[in-house]
């Protein structure tokens, strides 16, 4: 029960933070969504210290445990949006799975270049 | 009353569905047993054996939808946890999700234009690498549809894992800094499930690679969209 508690408080902190950032992004007009700027503003109070890892963690931890239970429901929202998938549309899941063969070897091929030249110079 | 009822009673069914197909997921560890698409798929087929309309599952499920900001956040933390690996490898995980991120936005839009779909279509499926709530969040942010993101993200997700080995072997990813970043940059954390399998140190840098680039997504991506199109 009081594990419960402390996971409630510690969601609406986070919940707080994420206030904070949207209010950020519209005092400003920024593009970058309000919780991603939460986030980062979140990682910044952690490595400063500011904040303590025990005032969030346990809502952070069954948050990100459980994070597909909480965009089911837009997700089921396809529901409304199938017959953009028959036909032509399935051009759409090539286009999805053409770029991610791209992302994933684009991303990996530099970052792996980068690091062995990095080993390379400690030798 | 009658709305406080639905509303309870598809909180309660969708929390319900997903501990099932969380449960599902664990006994048959499957890409295509993701616990997201296995709720999904029963949700609607519940909905459509019932005639139920979307709008009405949503006078509960909107109360899901609050939480997605909260969720985001939250991805602050496992960042902070990896942050001594982080620090390590700043550089390439940085150079490599950027650019992962250029290429899967610039690829993303110019074959969806080139086979002539409407722009809201087109902003739907540009942020697919990232995790789905931020995805989500850029959807929104460009005028596009989120639902449609949702399962652009999950193509990508489960598409990417289901093609790993052939990819990183197309590419001779054979470090666990590349392979984990490309990962965590392409199919988020459904790639960083897998990655978590091979080691814990591929499955850090995957991680981080999921947030990294969620973040760089979320920043390039209406500058690059608008460049575009």
């Amino acid at each position: 029960m009081k594990k419960l508690g402390k996971m409630i408080l510690h969601i609406c902190l986070l919940y707080i933070i994420f206030l904070f950032g949207n209010w950020i992004q519209n005092t400003l007009h920024l593009f970058i969504p309000g919780s991603v700027i939460g986030m980062l503003i979140l990682f910044l109070l952690l490595i400063t210290n500011v904040f303590r890892i025990s005032w969030v963690d346990e809502g952070a931890n069954y948050i990100i445990n459980n994070l597909a239970f909480f965009f089911i429901p837009v997700t089921v929202g396809v529901i409304n949006y199938f017959h953009l998938f028959s036909g032509k549309g399935f051009f759409l899941i090539i286009i999805v799975l053409i770029s991610t063969i791209f992302v994933m070897g684009g991303s990996g091929v530099v970052s792996q270049w980068l690091i062995r030249r990095k080993e390379c110079q400690h030798e | 009353m009658n709305e406080i009822i639905l509303a309870t009673v598809a909180i309660i069914g969708t929390f319900f569905i997903y501990q099932l197909a969380v449960r599902i997921h664990h006994t048959w560890n499957y890409p295509l047993t993701a616990p997201v698409l296995i709720a999904t798929t029963i949700i609607i087929i519940i909905l459509a054996m019932f005639h139920i309309p979307y709008e009405t599952y949503m006078i509960g499920g909107k109360w899901i939808n609050e939480l997605l900001g909260p969720a985001v956040v939250a991805l602050a933390y496992p960042l902070y946890q990896h942050r001594e690996t982080l620090k390590k490898v700043t550089i390439p995980i940085l150079v490599g999700t950027l650019f992962g991120a250029i290429l899967g936005i610039s690829t993303g839009v110019l074959l969806a234009k080139w086979a002539g779909f409407e722009s809201s279509i087109i902003y739907s499926l540009t942020p697919k690498s990232v995790t789905t709530p931020v995805a989500m969040a850029v959807t929104d942010t460009l005028g596009g549809v989120m639902s449609l993101s949702a399962v652009f993200v999950m193509i990508a997700g489960i598409g990417g894992v289901l093609m790993h080995t052939f990819v990183l072997r197309l590419f001779r990813l054979d470090h666990y800094l590349g392979r984990g970043v490309g990962m965590g940059s392409a199919s988020h954390a459904i790639g960083t499930a897998t990655s978590m399998e091979k080691s814990q140190l591929e499955g850090a840098i995957s991680t981080i690679a999921m947030v990294v680039s969620a973040v760089v997504v979320s920043i390039i991506t209406p500058g690059l969209v608008h460049l575009m199109l």
